[in-house]
């Protein structure tokens, strides 16, 4: 039901629009990187899938990552704009309800985003490489992973742009974070938990750490604590208003 | 009313913006992991380079590729939210200055904020230098003809890449797409700094230009000459382009 | 019997008191005046009643019930048009209608029977953001008219409007409680407004009542303190005057 409300409200912003284009800019980096570095590429040895994951993933995150800002900045901006905040404050529905509503339809559009991604990801393995074998199992696996590893990051996004009434500061919160936690050494495991630093993460690179299973727990749990804490600020900010 | 004066009106319009707050960050950020990490300038890898030019290209790489296109972008959002959430562009369009006039006026204020940052950097730079010299017993700061200019360089590198963004904020609308479109334009600038076209594509050029200054540095990472020809010809067209777009558009979008 | 009462009703931002041990008492059924100055205190007070500001002290009931513990169920109850129209510019009015409607959980008829309410049918299909003021103003109105609820707060509902306009509005408010059987609070800075409208009014000036009772209530206690009776306009401005004087303001 609210659902269906907050859809409503992205109507015209385009808001669905650039997630689709993002998608397919993301999936459009290993296609131009096989067209320039094929022979490079084909003489791995390794899973197909793997190897364009290990050459492109870190820049289709980054991809998702900043485009999932844009998003979590707009949806609170349509809000704020014209005021349309104060009447749903005035109406009988409860604040969190609302952005959990937008929550879903945040984490939806991601996964749209992830699975064209993964699509012309295994798509560039067919065509590139001769031993690939099409997995459908093996790449929503993959999938998935990805996708639960950047939810804390939508969440944490979500739960900023709530909080700024102007668009700058929570696109620039956002860009900060994402920048600081780009800087920070990769390799550190604690770090790489981090909303903004684990959409970084492989899935077939945690597998071979055995990481996999902490990846998507403590994902699963920021997501949770993320949410628990925009439910309280909301509480909070009611008794200052 | 001169332009000088607007300028002054500008910059008076985004006070208690916090946005000074919002560049200062990412300048201070960008040195911790230097600081932290200071004993790794000295583990080289192989690469001919002295520790302290080391500790310098490291830390402004992350600020080069990255930080400064995301803050114009932000930047941008600031100059034409603040003029639109209140309708101020309405009344600023119906005094008797020109648009055009207007327009270069914002597009001026959007670089000075980024000179704010450059300065803001060159500050933090020194600073963390002379707290890594003091922690790890040797001596990292480079001399400050060096360091301003490369820096103005950078900064220099970095005006096409604001007009375009100040044309892609003016000519489209809608708010997600300037934003996204802007984001999204970063993330390719470490392929393109790899092909021969690199000069077609403005977000990289400040990277390039610290690439550069990194091959000097050290040899055999990059280029030590930069290609002067097919660049500023490109860089002075892709600038003038932006400009006019934005100009033509600037007025005629909010009269709609 | 009254459907909103107020305790002692205070409101302080800092050092300033914006509503001062306000006590209020608007019967059911009735349209309510609530007449001050700018700056008075009335938003203040409309914000308390629908919860988006807290008082610093006292108490009120809405139709028996009290925030926040009846948060929801007290808004689901009342219509609220506050200060500068709120909505979706990225939206046609019809559609903001629709996400208020779905939120309350209305019937899709009631859409129309708002937009017709308010005279705003012929443009629906326009984005908000293109609506002119008034447009925007008869939207507000809309989004608190949907459903015909049984309370209305309305914050100066005929600001921005054209002459025509706002006789309309006046018309529509004053015929409600027979319509329906509602109670309507409407704020407003002219006295010769709230004349035309109310039943009863309440005068707020700095955070302090002033005055509470009917029309001829107000006339016999005006004549009775030595203020102009012959034109109310003047009243209001003789007690507004009187009581400025009476804290040693200048205005």
């Amino acid at each position: 039901m609210s659902l269906v409300i907050e859809c409503e409200k992205l109507k015209r912003t385009g808001y669905f629009t650039v997630f689709l284009a993002g998608g397919f800019l993301a999936a459009a980096f290993p296609v131009v990187y096989m067209m320039v570095k094929a022979e490079e590429m084909t003489s791995l040895s390794g899973n197909p899938m793997d190897i364009l994951m290990a050459a492109n993933w870190q820049m289709m995150a980054m991809l998702n990552i900043l485009i999932s800002i844009c998003g979590a900045c707009m949806m609170y901006h349509t809000e704020y704009a014209d005021n349309g905040m104060q009447k749903m404050s005035v109406l009988p529905i409860r604040q969190e309800n609302m952005f959990f509503g937008k929550f879903v339809i945040a984490a939806l559009v991601l996964s749209a985003m992830a699975v064209i991604e993964m699509a012309v990801l295994s798509g560039c393995a067919k065509y590139w490489f001769q031993s690939y074998v099409f997995d459908l199992a093996e790449i929503l696996k993959i999938a998935g992973f990805q996708i639960v590893v950047t939810l804390p990051t939508v969440m944490l996004m979500l739960v900023i742009a709530s909080a700024c009434r102007n668009m700058w500061i929570s696109l620039g919160i956002g860009v900060i974070l994402v920048f600081t936690l780009s800087i920070l050494p990769q390799d550190n495991a604690v770090l790489s938990l981090f909303p903004f630093a684990s959409p970084y993460q492989i899935f077939s690179a945690s597998v071979e750490n055995s990481r996999a299973v902490l990846f998507l727990a403590a994902c699963g749990i920021e997501t949770v604590l993320f949410g628990i804490a925009e439910v309280v600020y909301l509480k909070v900010r009611r008794c200052f208003e | 009313m001169s332009f000088l004066s607007l300028i002054g009106i500008e910059l008076k319009k985004i006070r208690r913006s916090k946005i000074l707050l919002i560049l200062l960050i990412p300048v201070i950020m960008m040195w911790i992991p230097g600081i932290i990490n200071a004993d790794m300038n000295f583990d080289l890898r192989g690469i001919p380079i002295t520790p302290e030019n080391n500790f310098f290209i490291q830390g402004f790489m992350g600020m080069v590729w990255f930080m400064i296109p995301a803050t114009l972008v932000i930047c941008t959002v600031l100059l034409s939210q603040t003029e639109r959430s209140n309708k101020g562009i309405l009344k600023m369009l119906s005094l008797p200055v020109s648009t055009t006039q207007l327009c270069l006026a914002k597009f001026t204020v959007l670089l000075i904020l980024a000179a704010v940052q450059m300065i803001m950097s060159i500050g933090a730079y020194y600073i963390c230098a002379a707290i890594v010299t003091c922690t790890q017993n040797y001596h990292f700061i480079l001399e400050p003809l060096y360091v301003f200019k490369n820096v103005c360089s950078i900064y220099a590198a970095a005006i096409p890449m604001a007009a375009v963004y100040w044309a892609l904020s003016t000519v489209i609308w809608s708010p997600i797409f300037s934003v996204g479109i802007g984001l999204a334009s970063i993330v390719p600038s470490v392929l393109m700094i790899n092909t021969k076209i690199w000069f077609a594509y403005p977000m990289s050029y400040p990277f390039y230009l610290l690439m550069v200054a990194y091959g000097r540095a050290a040899d055999g990472v990059y280029e030590t000459q930069i290609h002067w020809l097919p660049w500023l010809p490109a860089a002075a067209v892709i600038t003038i382009i932006a400009l006019i777009a934005a100009c033509v558009r600037f007025g005629s979008s909010e009269n709609r | 019997m009254n459907m909103i009462e107020t305790q002692n009703l205070t409101k302080i931002y800092g050092d300033f008191t914006a509503v001062s041990r306000l006590n209020l008492h608007i019967r059911k059924g009735s349209v309510y005046g609530f007449l001050g100055p700018n700056g008075a205190g009335k938003s203040t007070t409309m914000k308390m009643f629908l919860g988006l500001t807290q008082p610093t002290e006292g108490s009120f009931h809405i139709d028996g019930k009290t925030y926040p513990s009846d948060r929801v169920s007290i808004l689901k109850e009342v219509g609220s048009f506050i200060e500068a129209p709120a909505f979706y510019g990225n939206l046609t009015g019809e559609e903001n209608l629709d996400i208020i409607r779905k939120i309350l959980g209305l019937p899709k008829s009631c859409v129309d029977d708002a937009l017709t309410l308010v005279g705003l049918t012929e443009f629906r299909k326009r984005l908000a953001k293109k609506y002119s003021l008034g447009m925007k103003q008869r939207l507000g109105l809309a989004g608190a008219l949907i459903g015909r609820p049984p309370i209305l707060i309305l914050d100066e509902p005929t600001n921005g409007l054209d002459p025509v306009g706002i006789h309309e509005i006046r018309t529509l408010i004053r015929s409600l409680p027979q319509k329906y059987d509602c109670t309507v609070l409407v704020s407003s800075h002219l006295l010769s407004e709230v004349e035309l409208m109310a039943d009863d009014i309440g005068i707020l000036n700095h955070g302090h009542l002033l005055f509470e009772g009917t029309m001829e209530d107000l006339k016999r206690s005006a004549h009775a303190a030595g203020f102009p009776t012959d034109n109310l306009e003047d009243t209001f401005l003789a007690m507004i005057d009187e009581d400025n004087r009476r804290r040693g303001g200048t205005i």
